[in-house]
């Protein structure tokens, strides 16, 4: 019954609550509160605004339809409404859609450094304080920005292999040992 | 999927990353709806790494983005607990109406003629296209042929028979410029090559980016590319 308490004092829960009875006000309100947000979520993973767009628009409507299965075991609502836009923009770009993003390999290989500096600043933007940014920063550097550039990112194995240079297993293990790290720092 | 319940946590944070393949991806997505502590291990996982989707700069939000949600919300209240409205069922394969004949004999035949007219008015025309783009699959097999005149018309050459379902249609874009976004040039008709009457763009270059993607019948009706990718390719113009 906690679970359910947390969830009422929780303004998100409650209009996830809202939405899962059908009343569209809740969805208009987590729209109101969180679509800039989640537009610039998705953005820095799709890397274009129309695309980033239809991620978001997709991913309202999935959350109207799923909102009845929310649970806080599922973790926090903005944790699990922010799952749902990753998810929906991770495939996005699965379905092949990052070779659209730019059309030659001159603004690729620029879009990639502007990309890099912005994966980069989501980890200096952290709080101060932030668990999170002190232990991210006791990573080794290649390891964070493995962790990063997939998370921030959406980049697979394969395109950080590519990007830092380094070989397809190397990549794998190293991410692996770095998320071992953090959340033994974190625990 | 079978896993060693000491990996949870590793098999968590590789899926909140998006690290695993699509196929293990449903595997734990379908796992996690069973399996409590898997459930736990990602929303300990979300929780971790989401400072850094919290922290950044709220993008614009565009006007009408909202009002094309509240359109595409079902009509159906949902009940709590109840399994969410969904979209329509699906038409069954054997779908016999002699309506639904008439109208596919109709949109062949207006097929064939837009075809026959095609035909004649590329036998006849002496005007060369600006690019020529090849759209290639998702497996590298050349799919489509793109010819792009310039003048606001532009032929799609299907060189891959396209099994389009009834309610389906392909329609072809083409992105002119990041700041424009991907344009439609037409649908085609029937899943047919044909001459496309685009709206008036600018000049095309050498590797702007052409592609087929499968859309509801009309096409899309957000004017931007909705349905799977079915090829696509970079121009280049001819010698």
């Amino acid at each position: 019954m906690l679970g359910v308490v947390q969830a009422e004092l929780d303004e998100l829960g409650a209009n996830l609550a809202a939405c899962a009875r059908g009343d569209r006000s809740g969805l208009k309100r987590i729209f109101d509160g969180e679509a800039g947000r989640l537009l610039a979520v998705a953005e820095r993973i799709v890397r274009r605004r129309d695309v980033a767009e239809e991620v978001v628009q997709e991913a309202f409507l999935r959350i109207w339809t799923s909102a009845h299965q929310y649970t806080p075991d599922r973790g926090s609502a903005r944790g699990w409404i922010t799952a749902i836009v990753r998810n929906r923009a991770l495939n996005t770009l699965r379905d092949g859609r990052r070779e659209d993003l730019v059309a030659d390999d001159r603004l690729e290989a620029l879009l990639d450094r502007d990309q890099f500096d912005r994966i980069m600043a989501s980890w200096h933007r952290l709080d101060q304080d932030s668990r999170l940014r002190d232990c991210l920063g006791s990573l080794d550097e290649t390891k964070r920005r493995g962790i990063l550039m997939a998370y921030v990112g959406g980049y697979s194995h394969g395109e950080i292999a590519g990007r830092l240079r380094i070989p397809l297993g190397t990549t794998k293990s190293w991410i692996r040992r770095g998320l071992m790290a953090l959340r033994e720092c974190m625990a | 999927m079978r896993y060693d319940r000491k990996d949870l946590p590793e098999i968590a944070d590789e899926y909140v990353l998006g690290l695993l393949e699509p196929a293990v991806q449903a595997e734990v997505e379908a796992a996690m709806e069973r399996d409590a502590d898997l459930r736990v291990a990602v929303a300990a996982s979300r929780e971790r790494f989401l400072p850094l989707d919290t922290g950044l700069e709220p993008a614009p939000v565009a006007a009408e983005l909202w009002a094309r949600i509240e359109a595409a919300l079902p009509s159906a209240q949902a009940v709590p607990g109840a399994v969410p409205p969904t979209a329509a069922p699906l038409p069954s394969s054997n779908d016999n109406h002699p309506r639904a004949w008439r109208a596919t004999a109709l949109s062949a035949l207006v097929a064939s003629l837009l075809l026959a007219v095609g035909l004649t008015w590329s036998l006849t025309r002496t005007t060369e296209p600006l690019v020529i783009a090849v759209l290639l699959d998702g497996t590298g097999e050349v799919q489509a042929v793109v010819e792009d005149f310039g003048n606001d018309t532009a032929k799609v050459r299907l060189l891959n028979a396209f099994t389009v379902p009834a309610d389906k249609t392909i329609q072809v874009w083409t992105l002119p410029s990041r700041e424009m976004g991907p344009v439609s040039l037409g649908l085609v008709p029937g899943s047919r090559s044909a001459v496309l009457d685009g709206p008036s763009l600018p000049k095309p270059r050498r590797d702007q980016l052409y592609e087929l993607t499968l859309e509801q019948a009309g096409g899309s009706p957000t004017g931007r590319p909705t349905g799977p990718i079915l090829a696509k390719g970079f121009a280049k113009p001819p010698l």
